[in-house]
């Protein structure tokens, strides 16, 4: 019967082609929302877009004389033009505690102190994301996905598995390539139900077993030293998580990707893997699988396919000459990237005539501004999710915590958090 | 001036703000920031001059900030006087640097840690004889700190089930070594391949198809008129192309035909230097129907006669993805061919072949992973001969031979299969392997029953799914090597007495536990002592005589133990720990942070790269393994080196070259600036950007790592010094603008000077007596080509250490730190080496344990002698 369902679903995917603006779940009544009324709010989703080193300093930031809607887009965002109504720059935004030039995502969605637990050398704190992913969580198969890349060690992003970190401030790992994240969300398990289930039950007993001897380690420990087991007592939890999540949608089958997207080519890097990530990106929100999604996006092999002889981190040096002319191909590459994934994500429709832009906050930034300098980071927002105003250049006063700009965009959307990280309130010019 | 320093670096450590500042800070700061005034809620009258906790240092901090950028005092109010504000900012930054240490040590330090990647992999390889590939792990560094501490280590479900995979994986490979009923051993082969006929083939398709046909029919083109309306009959879609194929042919088909008439290529074939298509690598394949195992891949090479000692290197490596064979060429190793044509050379390296490994290897000459370094020095000769590169290596054939029997049967099969009853319930027999496999996987504890009550229960299910029992195995195998008592470094229960007793016999004698209840400050339990020593001196579990030794209590006794530190450091395997430590300790990661300019440095590819790390590794090992001073690392007469470092260096033995790729030691000429950390390759290097050297990083360098007085860690938003970038200034004129401001005078008195006494060496550690400033491009002048150089000037190391005595040029200021600095140098290597060893910071509670072993170094500084104090400290040997 799930296997029928499966093809029906299926069946009506083919039968609409590549119509993008198929209303996925809305058209078979899925869930919950098959009794909402149709003028109901779509829901938020949230999107996080890191690049870890920096940006050009001179030809990223829009004149901070010009505020307001009346700006001139400059050179490194040149490409976005066509969306300037859709997205907001904002200057001023830093993170008080940031003090590692190499670390362009380590604490960029935290706003953690890095020497915040007395006796650690480092230390972090739940990124902005998994805030979002923990109040709206339960409604997809997949709380949060994390994309990432292989080159990320190359990239700028300091320490970390992904941008994401965890309520107890543990790294989140991502899925590294296109290949791997295009199989986590749509590929189909290739088993019977029957088979599916047995699989749960024996990861379960291997749960089990694995927490026997966590506890034969744990008795006979002092308190100080049950602090790292306790991590992976925890870790088990999680994967239990996962675990009854995955069998509360056993009988769902994974939806076919949107848009007719393909598989990807194994091996794909730079420009293209980001292309392909943006694409499997729309695709993830378009068939509901999550709402929330960060990228800790390559530099290193960006520029490599730009053809550009620099290392990332000499690039990020910058100075006037090849260097320069690197940093500013790569600004103009991202942002071109950039306009495309808004460009997909304006001609999804919903259901109630809105596009998933609409509905969606999309964060496209680093923790570094250009070089070594760590204030008044790049910082712009896109989509109408939070429901701040947009088509404007703001300037906040300097050193406004990031995490007050994560604060702020959380509670647009709806998620209710009384402060994030250092934040000491919410960025109230956003708003009209 | 040893002892001295050793104690003024003890009292930085205080964390206190010095109060003879009190009157700087009274007369500039009250007026506004006192309890009635507090201008922008800013108090200061009760900031505590002792710096205890993280909120005293996070005020301090903003006073430095403030006053660092300038801010404070406001530009209306008097400002202080510059030398009177210097060292305020001196002793406050001081006070921080001592301070973030001292706080970020508080806190009950954990004995329980996980294995880090290395050690993991490292494990798996001891107990089942395989290596794993466990790059899906984090990498467990990068946050500044060793990858032993175990508060950095942390775990994650996604990370948990990344070691269950990677279990499954290793048991998998391990198994298939396993005999199994009917089994006949794999046929050993040998495929010898002559590799001249396909080269020739290849080159010869190509210059008489893509190049010379395609120049024929253009000239036949040309010939009947150049019509750009006729090139379809010439087989071109338009006269682009035509001509394009006629510069084709002029560009590469001198240089292929080269290759066609050079000597010797008919017996065997030259590797071309030019990218694709070009025979540039040859290929060993082991075919897929030859069965995963050991094998010897060999090669019989030979270099040109008149080819320079930099060109006789064959570097061997693997590429990326099947499906793309001209993806990156990943190198594994370089090896110097001394064979000529006449005697050539038999190369015969070991690979291991495995289920999902590779299964070709490539050749090819030692050179940079970037087609535009090939193509620059094949422009390079072609000025010269006209040709292109010219040939240096012939390989005359290639074969692969295996597998080859490993000689020792499976270690883990015997022990955890052997002897087993042949009939009995299933479950029983399945509890014993369990058991057996459980006592070895985790280090000499014995699993518990409920554990393997559950282990059962997987097993069970396996049979369940079908499988055959030794696949079923398999499945709870893998399990523990997921569970806490394989990843964790913890052993609580290790003096209790066992509790399991069916079935096997129990050999576990149970250790003597000591009458000091305190659980945090306990002493080590002797198997928690062969475990701490083994990860160590390893960076690997204990082996079997060593756990013995634990059993028996016999490791107690202080000469046991000292043996047992004596034959571990004897052993392979102590080659893990100085290259794991002594890459951490150094910082040698920065090294792959630059691409090197290969124009400028066109030997220091990532092999030379490579070996200079080695070089820094094996002396380290050679110092451990020999006993000598750990001072030697700061002046030595001789290096270790192999040939390649040696043909880069430009050394030889006494007049005899240095050749082979095994590190030995090399006497130096007493003139030679190599010996010791500050000549070598690795360290300069990484005190460059990869073009131009940088005197700041190198003398926070030889701060931070030679004379143990950090300096405080670069200010984030400090500027760069732009605004002389593109000028042709020198590097001392570079940093004069360093003490133009008192904030940024206050740090860079003390490196930049010995940062310019390193001038001598340029960026990728060579020595030079001129520093250039280059244009952009190259140009070739009296038929050789090369960067333009637009300015030159002579280097002028001459230059005094902060408060110090003056040095005339490189031999001096080496003579000086190896000299007046050595005992802190020895202290800073000993606080690195406990936090190291015992996985956690050096807090003041270990201050006098450190004293006392760096005045035992001060008379004794063999780097063993100061491992065995180590080993032997009540530090080391309580938790």
């Amino acid at each position: 019967m799930n296997h029928a369902l499966s093809m029906s679903r299926r069946t009506v995917l083919q039968a609409a082609g590549s119509a993008v603006a198929l209303p996925f779940f809305d058209s078979l009544g899925f869930g919950r929302r098959a009794t909402a009324a149709p003028a109901a709010a779509r829901p938020k989703r949230m999107v996080f877009l890191g690049f870890g080193w920096g940006v050009t300093n001179e030809t990223w930031f829009p004149d901070g004389k010009q505020t307001g809607k009346d700006y001139t887009l400059p050179e490194g965002l040149k490409a976005l033009e066509r969306h300037r109504d859709q997205f907001t720059v904002i200057q001023g935004l830093s993170n008080k505690f940031a003090n590692e030039a190499h670390w362009g995502s380590t604490f960029w969605l935290t706003g953690a102190n890095r020497y915040g637990e007395p006796g650690k050398s480092f230390s972090n704190s739940v990124s902005a994301d998994q805030v979002a992913a923990a109040a709206w969580g339960d409604q997809t198969r997949f709380a949060s996905l994390q994309f990432g890349t292989l080159d990320a060690g190359n990239s700028g992003h300091g320490p970390g598995l992904s941008l994401a970190w965890d309520s107890r401030g543990r790294p989140l790992a991502g899925l590294d390539t296109p290949v791997l994240a295009f199989h986590r969300l749509f590929s189909a398990e290739g088993t019977s139900l029957e088979e599916r289930q047995a699989a749960l039950t024996a990861e379960q007993s291997v749960l089990d077993a694995v927490r026997a001897d966590a506890s034969r380690v744990r008795r006979g420990l002092s308190a100080a030293d049950t602090d790292k087991l306790d991590e992976y007592l925890q870790s088990i939890r999680d994967i239990e998580t996962r675990l009854a999540k995955e069998k509360q949608w056993l009988t769902v089958p994974k939806p076919a990707p949107a848009g007719g997207l393909g598989a990807p080519k194994e091996g794909v890097a730079g420009k293209d893997e980001i292309k392909v990530m943006y694409d499997i990106l729309v695709a993830a929100l378009q068939t509901d699988s999550t709402r929330v999604i960060t990228y800790r996006q390559p530099v290193g092999t960006l520029l490599k396919g730009l053809g550009i002889n620099v290392a990332p981190h000499d690039m990020s040096h910058y100075q006037p000459g090849e260097r320069m002319d690197a940093s500013k191909k790569r600004d103009a590459t991202q942002s071109e990237l950039l306009a495309g994934l808004l460009d997909r994500l304006a001609a999804v429709k919903e259901s109630d005539g809105t596009s998933l832009l609409d509905n969606t906050t999309l964060v496209y930034g680093s923790n570094i501004r250009s070089i070594h300098y760590l204030d008044n980071c790049p910082t712009l927002v896109a989509g109408g999710g939070s429901g701040i105003r947009l088509g404007e250049h703001v300037v906040v006063p300097d050193k406004t915590p990031l995490a007050n700009l994560w604060l702020t965009l959380l509670n647009g959307a709806g998620v209710k958090a009384e402060s994030h990280g250092d934040s000491t309130g919410v960025v109230k010019d956003l708003f009209t | 001036m040893g002892w001295g320093m050793a104690t003024a670096v003890a009292a930085a450590a205080t964390a206190e703000v010095n109060s003879s500042h009190r009157a700087f800070f009274a007369s500039h700061c009250m007026k506004c920031h006192s309890e009635k005034t507090q201008e922008g809620g800013i108090r200061l009258d009760d900031l505590p001059l002792a710096i205890t906790t993280i909120e005293t240092a996070e005020r301090w901090q903003k006073v430095l900030g403030v006053l660092n950028a300038g801010e404070m005092p406001p530009a209306e109010e008097p400002q202080p006087k510059p030398d009177a504000k210097l060292e305020f900012l001196a002793d406050l930054s001081q006070a921080l640097a001592a301070a973030r240490k001292a706080i970020g040590d508080q806190g009950q330090v954990s004995l329980v840690r996980r294995l880090n990647r290395r050690e993991y992999r490292h494990t798996l390889r001891d107990l089942l004889g395989v290596e794993v590939d466990t790059s899906s792990l984090p990498a467990d560094t990068g946050t500044g700190s060793f990858d032993t501490i175990g508060s950095g280590l942390f775990m994650s479900s996604d990370q948990l089930e990344q070691y269950l995979a990677i279990g499954r994986t290793a048991i998998a490979a391990a198994a298939s070594d396993w005999p199994k009923p009917g089994d006949t051993k794999p046929e050993r082969k040998t495929e010898r391949r002559e590799v001249e006929t396909a080269a020739r083939k290849q080159i010869e398709g190509l210059l008489n198809g893509y190049f010379l046909g395609g120049f024929r029919k253009a000239k036949e083109w040309e010939a009947a008129g150049a019509d750009p309306d006729k090139t379809k009959d010439f087989g071109f879609p338009d006269k682009h192309e035509a001509k394009f194929r006629i510069q084709a042919y002029e560009n590469h088909g001198p240089y292929l035909e080269h290759f066609l008439a050079a000597p010797h290529s008919d017996k065997g074939a030259w590797l071309m230097y030019a990218a694709n298509n070009h025979h540039d690598t040859e290929a060993i394949t082991i075919p897929p129907a030859a069965p995963p195992g050991n094998y010897l891949l060999r090669l019989r090479v030979a270099a040109a006669a008149d080819a320079p000692q930099v060109r006789r290197f064959l570097e061997m490596g693997t590429k990326g993805s099947k499906d793309d064979p001209r993806s990156d060429f990943e190198t594994i190793e370089a090896f110097q061919v001394t064979g000529t044509i006449d005697q050539p050379q038999l190369l015969e390296i070991p690979v291991r072949v495995t289920a999902s490994g590779p299964r070709t290897w490539y050749f090819r000459e030692k050179r940079y992973n970037d087609g535009h370094a090939d193509h620059f020095q094949n422009s390079l000769d072609k000025t010269k001969n006209g040709v292109g590169r010219d040939l240096a290596l012939w390989i005359d054939w290639v074969e692969w031979d295996g597998p080859v029997p490993s000689g020792t049967p499976s270690v883990v099969y015997e022990q955890v299969f052997g002897g087993l009853a042949k009939k009995g319930p299933e479950g029983q027999i399945v509890r014993t392997i369990l058991r057996r496999f459980g006592k070895l996987a985790f280090r000499g504890a014995t699993p518990a029953n409920d554990f393997l009550d559950r282990l059962v229960t997987v097993y069970e299910t396996r049979r369940k799914a079908g499988d055959e029992p030794l696949v079923a195995i398999r499945e709870p195998m893998a399990v523990m090597l997921a569970s806490p008592g394989f990843l964790y470094l913890a052993d609580p229960l290790a003096a209790q007495p066992d509790t399991e007793r069916d079935g096997d016999r129990n050999d576990g004698r149970n250790d003597n536990r000591d009458d000091d209840d305190d659980q945090n400050t306990r002493r080590l339990s002797s198997r928690e002592l062969a475990t701490r020593l083994a990860y160590f001196l390893w960076a690997a579990p204990p082996d079997a005589k060593l756990l013995a030794l634990a059993a028996s209590g016999e490791l107690r006794k202080p000469a046991v133990l000292a043996a047992e530190v004596d034959r571990m450091i004897a052993d392979e395997k102590s080659h893990d720990f100085a290259a794991g430590f002594t890459h951490q300790w150094l910082g040698l990661d920065r090294l792959d942070f630059f691409r090197f300019d290969h124009q400028l440095y066109p030997d220091f590819d990532e092999s030379t790269r490579e070996a200079a790390k080695r070089e820094v590794y094996e002396t380290f090992h050679r110092l451990l393994a020999d006993n000598r001073d750990a001072r030697q690392l700061l002046k030595s007469d001789d290096v270790v080196v192999n040939g390649l470092l040696a043909t880069y260096y430009g050394l030889d033995d006494a007049g005899t070259p240095v050749t082979g790729d095994a590190f030995r030691v090399v006497k130096l000429d007493p003139k030679s600036p190599r010996g010791g950390l500050l000549g070598m390759a690795a360290i300069l290097a990484m005190g460059s950007n990869g073009e131009r050297t940088s005197p700041v990083e190198r003398g926070a360098w030889v701060l931070r790592k030679l004379l143990n007085n950090p300096p405080p860690p670069a200010p984030p938003n400090i500027p760069q010094l732009a605004r002389l970038e593109s000028k042709p200034v020198t590097t001392r004129e570079r940093l004069r603008m360093h003490q133009e401001q008192p904030q940024c005078a206050q740090c860079h008195r003390s490196i930049d000077p010995i940062g310019m006494g390193l001038e001598n060496f340029d960026a990728a550690g060579r020595w030079r007596t001129e520093e250039k400033f280059y244009g952009r491009g190259w140009v070739v002048k009296d038929k050789v080509a090369g960067k333009v150089v637009q300015q030159s000037w002579p280097i002028e190391p001459a230059g005094a250490f902060h408060n110090g005595p003056s040095f005339r040029d490189f031999y001096e200021l080496r003579d000086e730190i190896a000299t007046a600095h050595g005992d802190a140098f020895v202290r800073g290597l000993i606080e690195n080496l406990f936090a190291y060893a015992i996985g956690r910071p050096v807090s003041f509670a270990d201050a006098e344990a450190i004293e006392a072993m760096s005045q035992s170094a001060a008379r004794d500084g063999g780097l063993k002698s100061i491992v065995q104090r180590l080993v032997a400290s009540e530090e080391f040997q309580t938790k």
